[in-house]
């Protein structure tokens, strides 16, 4: 596997585990490990009503475990097209995200951040291979 | 009738875009990444524009004015009003009786200064406990500009005092209006909050360890908007909304003040209002 692939999986991996910590402290009612308070501020972003999926208890996290599992599963069988389409759905998404918390929440939530950062390296590396491709 | 277009013989596929010879491979992610960069700067303009400014503080004379405004209502409007358009969320609690500092029946009360729904309620709290004593220290301050209800007006108990002769008050603000840590709940503090607020909601009033409460008694919309002074002048009208907020509020603590001393001073608490009120506090 060539070693972007490689980093791409790991960060899925990666957005598993973080997606799966904040959904199960969803669950147990726990505030992640992160400043509470300023803009800076877990609770805030993680006890509002953007934290679930309209009308349902369903964290957003959960979401997150999908996602960055089935990316993971694309850059593992190397389906191109439908690693660029699902990494930009989830570059869509996120874009939705850091909406709510900036301009809605005016807070930030650093578990959210990690959660983002990794989908990013994965749009970045499929980025670059649909770059490659085109040459 | 075929709906596929005539290829004609020797034609070659449109011409797909290919990058400019030379160009680094790193100029596509480089690109997305600055995309995405601008994106985050509009959302925080955004968000500086359409944050609203707090109200500007009133005078130290006006801040005395409206203090003596609502801490010498009327008791014919407090008669009036009942418990108006409160929510009663007072629940009994067990435990043994909590006494303040100088032994009396204790209300302890733990909020914060950003807090939309502390400012709410402690106008209440402020006209309830000047029925049984006396404030001093208070200010005013807003909660805060950037969550739900922003800059709503308030007073801060954080430099208050409060004295009377028939029960003791305690306060804690854990944070300022823009969410810095403030004041720390000693450890007893703490206990009680954890025991009887498990989720640590605030505001929360624990009266004397018999009853507790978490939330305030109405929304913070029913202020939205206004200004001290003139609140305290709608408080004086008995039909207003917000006096069947505020004031009913104030009365539904009274009763639990009044349950837990019993029923002490009878000029507060034996009026028909209060006896009715403390009846459903059960």
């Amino acid at each position: 596997m060539e070693r972007l692939r490689l980093v791409a999986v790991v960060a899925g991996l990666a957005g598993v585990v973080v997606s799966a910590y904040l959904t199960v402290l969803h669950f147990q009612g726990v505030v992640p490990g992160c400043p509470t308070t300023g803009p800076i501020n877990c609770d805030a972003v993680l006890s509002s009503r953007y934290a679930v999926l309209g009308g349902t208890s369903v964290p957003t996290s959960a979401l997150g475990i999908v996602w960055f599992g089935v990316g993971a599963a694309l850059w593992i069988a190397g389906w191109r097209r439908a690693i660029y389409a699902w990494t930009g759905a989830g570059l869509a998404f996120v874009i939705v995200l850091l909406f709510t918390e900036i301009v809605l929440l005016g807070a930030i939530c650093l578990w959210c951040t990690a959660a983002h950062v990794l989908v990013l390296v994965q749009v970045l590396i499929a980025v670059t291979i649909w770059e490659r491709e085109r040459r | 009738m075929s709906s596929r277009r005539p290829v004609r013989k020797g034609a070659t596929r449109a011409p797909v875009r290919k990058p400019v010879a030379g160009t680094p491979t790193w100029v596509m992610p480089a690109a997305v990444v600055a995309g995405l960069a601008v994106l985050i700067a509009a959302f925080f303009v955004i968000r500086w524009y359409t944050t609203p400014l707090p109200p500007k503080a009133p005078s130290a004379d006006t801040t005395a004015q409206v203090i003596s405004i609502i801490t010498n209502l009327p008791s014919s409007e407090f008669d009036t009003v009942g418990q108006g358009t409160a929510n009663n969320l007072i629940k009994p609690i067990s435990g043994s009786t909590l006494t303040g500092a100088t032994g009396k029946p204790e209300v302890m009360y733990i909020g914060a200064e950003f807090c939309p729904f502390c400012a709410a309620q402690r106008w209440p709290l402020i006209i309830a406990l000047s029925r049984f004593g006396t404030f001093s220290g208070l200010l005013t301050t807003t909660s805060s500009s950037s969550i739900e209800d922003p800059n709503t007006i308030t007073f801060t108990f954080r430099s208050a005092t409060y004295t009377s002769q028939y029960i003791d008050f305690h306060a804690v603000e854990t944070s300022d209006r823009d969410q810095n840590p403030l004041q720390t709940p000693s450890a007893s503090d703490q206990q009680l909050w954890s025991r009887y607020d498990s989720d640590g909601t605030i505001p929360f009033l624990d009266f004397a360890n018999h009853y507790s409460s978490t939330g305030a008694y109405y929304g913070p919309g029913v202020i939205s908007g206004m200004s001290w002074l003139a609140l305290a002048d709608t408080l004086r009208q008995a039909d207003s909304s917000q006096s069947k907020a505020i004031i009913g509020s104030a009365n539904l603590i009274t009763a639990a003040i009044c349950k837990v001393n019993a029923d002490q001073p009878g000029s507060v608490c034996s009026g028909a209002t209060i006896q009715n009120l403390e009846k459903n506090l059960k």
